[in-house]
């Protein structure tokens, strides 16, 4: 049967300062399929749907949409062209009334001497409703009033009509992890919908993190790793199954060279944090876990599986709702990140110039800035001592600063993390929490970075690290912990002569 | 592999949190009108002739500058900025508007035709604090508090000194008159309630203000012009503020910069005490409408309860700080600055 090609991308490139998210990648949309996008985070599907979008522009690369050029400059012009998306985030206006938000922006039909027809816009919303098979959702209620399942559901409703309702011929419409917060009813719903949508000749692209959904709704699947589309297959049950597209995700391991397993200790016999059932609802439940003095535990899991809150928890930003966290053998309460430091433990949070660095000092400023005991003389900070700590740091961290003086917001990303890292050893904290601390440095820092690592757990320090990559999380760790949503699902040793497998601890994420 | 993937603990006792939260929403929503009717409850039981038809007109009365005043902020405020141009800028229209009429200082007379002149002008600084606010990317908060700076001090030269007193016969009938009972000023403030809820149930730009309000990056992917939004908003603003400064002259009998004082810090207590969020994109005009007659209560019963005004303007410290307490989200991880 010949296919209608709606979209087509040619060796589209996205290039992001430090990072190449999006490697020449070429893929054919065509009319009536649903096209399964998958791949860890970070593989480069987001950055691919955003330039679809219009929301970014790709470095290089062609887009064509009905066979001509399309590059769009926003949402909107998206959207009239034919290609619409449902993100992530909902983007309902919560005081709107459902009809006020399917046509927020496209309100032209509706208006009468100036003035909004509110019937007449209640009438049509209540038509996008009912084609949707979601009547029971009145058009003039507010968005506040429903639940979160069916705010999904107008957020599609509002995009399959503002797509359909416009274009003239076949459209192209995204789902980015559209099911997260339906329920098995839900989504048998929105599948229905989204094959009716396919056989009236548009396409759907459905991005997600559960296999077994994409692997039932799509008819052509398309693996994304590290900014490359590195396998595409036709979804046929003979082929494709869990374990291929583990594989496929996953891909070949890098050598243990460059996380210098050699260096990796057993971890003492002293357990330094404990966590009992910790619970925060609706995050994450019944989370227990040792750590022991020297150990690196490395937690994995998608986003929403709950890992972040975790991290939040232990460091003092969130409150759990119920369990223990036991430091050093004591019951502890973490009202705040500083009351954390002051019991031990610091994390390292993932943005930089947002949490780890204060970008208008001093790198000696900011190597104090979590233990001025330190560099006090006469109860007053000493900037020579202070000075002086920088320099030790600077040498023993190689550091590339022409002087302590130097404000770190003109510094390499590698070069700040290390001034981060000086901070944290100056910090004296036990319990290291390292999110994703190797994001945004280049391969060469990264492997310097891994060392500090190595040296931090050497010293008898203990670490948890959120890893930018799975690779890094299971080479750098001696244990690795996996989540999925909001559940411990598994925990693997992971001792230098026998790292688990990738594709092992994915199966137990998603 | 368990196959239950899509129905988590966690997932669901999110999704009973969201069911709290939203309940609780509602329910704060719904906190000023109950708020309303105890205080009347209250004051009618403790206050001496507070519940009396007598009472009810000067309760009409006394709301109907501050509602007028509130109800041109809460666009302002619902889409997440302030505004505090109405002190210097309403003295100002008082003062110019009693000079245009008949008054014991000059001789313009421009007669009724005097009051949609200042009302534009009013309009025309509003739109101009405006711009400096969306296209010079200031504080809205800091260049209002400017404007007000120096429409004040024009107010004072535009009369050098004595206030004009007015003269016209047709300010003495607005200040004096009524219609089915109810004064003219307070029909003023009715209709102005109901174009400003027109304004924002029947339009777009009321959505548009919300949208904002509610998260400006939404509002633009969506395609709504944000400036424009803005800029409309000010003019609304001020057409607000010129009606007030001539209500002020009608009130006062005479051009005093000192017909903008105290108007702004009651309106912005209305509608917060309404319900309209500070941050924006919660709340709306019949919030303020319950906001303003809750204040208004409040001072009417402290006179009748004969309560020293300076505790008064303490009492309306404290209503404020209690409303923004409850209003404004809480949470270990927000950042209030």
């Amino acid at each position: 049967m010949e296919r209608k090609l709606l979209m087509s991308m040619k060796n589209i490139v996205k290039q992001y300062p430090g990072t190449l998210a999006l490697n020449d990648i070429s893929m054919d949309i065509y009319a009536g399929e649903v096209l399964g996008l998958i791949g860890e985070n970070g593989a480069g599907k987001s950055t691919l749907m955003k330039i679809m979008i219009g929301a970014e522009t790709a470095t290089s690369g062609e887009l064509r949409m009905h066979g001509k050029n399309y590059a769009p400059k926003n949402p909107i012009e998206a959207n009239a062209l034919g290609v619409g998306m449902v993100f992530q985030e909902q983007s309902l206006i919560l005081n709107l009334s459902v009809a006020q938000n399917i046509f927020i922006g496209r309100e032209k039909r509706f208006i009468r001497h100036g003035f909004v027809d509110r019937k007449a816009m209640n009438e049509a919303a209540a038509k996008v409703l009912a084609e949707m098979e979601i009547p029971q959702i009145k058009a003039s209620t507010r968005v506040n009033r429903l639940d979160f399942a069916s705010r999904q559901m107008v957020e599609i409703a509002k995009v399959f009509d503002a797509v359909n309702g416009e274009a003239k011929e076949g459209s192209v419409i995204l789902l980015d992890e559209p099911t997260s917060v339906l329920n098995a009813e839900e989504i048998r719903q929105l599948f229905k919908h989204v094959r009716r949508l396919c056989a009236a000749g548009n396409a759907v692209i459905f991005v997600s993190h559960k296999l077994d959904e994409v692997m039932e709704i799509a008819d052509r699947i398309c693996v994304f790793k590290d900014g490359c589309l590195v396998r595409e297959m036709e979804n046929r049950a003979e082929e494709v199954n869990e374990a291929v597209l583990y594989e496929a995700m996953v891909g070949r391991t890098a050598s243990n060279e460059y996380y210098q397993l050699g260096r990796q200790r057993m971890p003492e016999e002293t357990v330094v944090l404990e966590l009992k059932n910790l619970s925060k609802r609706g995050f994450f439940a019944d989370v227990s876990l040792q750590l022991h003095r020297g150990e690196i535990i490395g937690i994995c899991g998608v986003i929403g599986s709950g890992k972040e809150e975790l991290c939040a928890v232990i460091s003092g930003d969130e409150d759990p709702t119920s369990g223990e966290i036991v430091i050093g053998g004591k019951v502890c309460k973490l009202p705040s990140p500083h009351s954390a430091l002051r019991q031990g433990i610091l994390s390292v949070p993932r943005e930089r110039r947002a949490g780890g660095i204060i970008s208008d000092f001093s790198a000696y400023e900011n190597i104090y800035m979590s233990n001025y005991d330190k560099v006090k003389k006469n109860g007053v900070i000493s900037p020579k001592l202070a000075r002086e700590q920088a320099e030790e740091y600077r040498k023993e961290l190689d550091i590339k600063l022409p002087n302590v003086d130097q404000k770190v917001g003109n510094l390499s990303g590698g070069n700040a993390q290390k001034v981060v890292f000086a901070r944290v050893l100056a910090s004296d904290a036990e319990v290291l929490l390292l999110d994703h601390p190797t994001r945004g440095v280049d391969v060469g820092a990264k492997a310097e970075i891994y060392s500090i690592i190595r040296d931090i757990a050497n010293q008898g320090k203990s670490l948890i690290v959120l890893g930018d990559t799975l690779e890094e999380s299971i080479g750098l760790s001696n244990r690795v912990v996996v989540m999925k949503d909001g559940e411990v699902t598994r925990i693997f040793d992971a001792p230098p002569e026998k790292k688990p497998e990738q594709v092992d601890i994915v199966k137990y994420m998603m | 592999m368990d196959k239950q993937v899509h129905t988590s603990r966690v997932g669901e006792e999110f999704a009973q949190e969201m069911k709290k939260q939203s309940q609780k929403e509602r329910f704060m929503s719904l906190a000023p009108l109950i708020i309303l009717l105890v205080l009347i409850v209250i004051f009618s039981v403790t206050a001496q002739g507070f519940f009396s038809i007598n009472n009810f007109y000067n309760l009409l009365n006394q709301a109907a500058i501050p509602l007028v005043m509130s109800l041109g902020l809460t666009f302002v405020i619902l889409m997440g900025s302030t505004d505090l141009s109405a002190e210097g800028l309403g003295g100002f229209i008082g003062s110019v508007v009693a000079l245009m009429v008949l008054n014991s200082k000059n001789d313009m007379n421009l007669g009724a035709f005097a009051i949609p002149l200042v009302v534009l002008i009013s309009i025309g600084v509003s739109m101009l604090s405006g711009l400096l606010h969306i296209k010079g990317k200031l504080p809205s908060f800091m260049v209002s508090y400017g404007v007000s700076s120096i429409m004040s001090g024009f107010a004072v030269l535009s009369y050098r000194g004595v206030p004009a007193r007015i003269r016209d016969p047709l300010f003495t009938v607005m200040a004096q008159g009524n219609f089915l009972g109810i004064p003219y000023l307070t029909w003023i403030a009715i209709v102005t309630f109901v174009i400003a809820y027109i304004l924002q149930n029947r339009t777009r730009f009321g959505s548009y203000v919300m949208a904002i309000g509610d998260n400006e990056a939404i509002a633009k992917n969506i395609g709504i012009n944000i400036e424009w939004t803005k800029f409309k908003v000010f003019v609304w603003l001020g057409l607000c503020i010129g009606i007030v400064g001539v209500m002020g002259a009608v009130r006062v009998g005479q051009g005093d910069v000192g017909i903008g004082s105290d108007l702004v810090f009651p309106a912005i207590t209305s509608v917060v005490v309404g319900g309209t969020s500070l941050s924006g994109g919660k709340g709306g005009v019949v919030h303020t409408l319950i906001g303003a007659f809750i204040v208004t209560v409040i001072n009417n019963a402290l006179v009748l309860l004969g309560v020293s005004p300076y505790i008064q303007q303490a009492v309306q410290g404290l209503i404020i700080l209690g409303a923004v307490a409850l209003s404004v989200p809480h949470g270990k991880n927000l950042i209030v600055k």
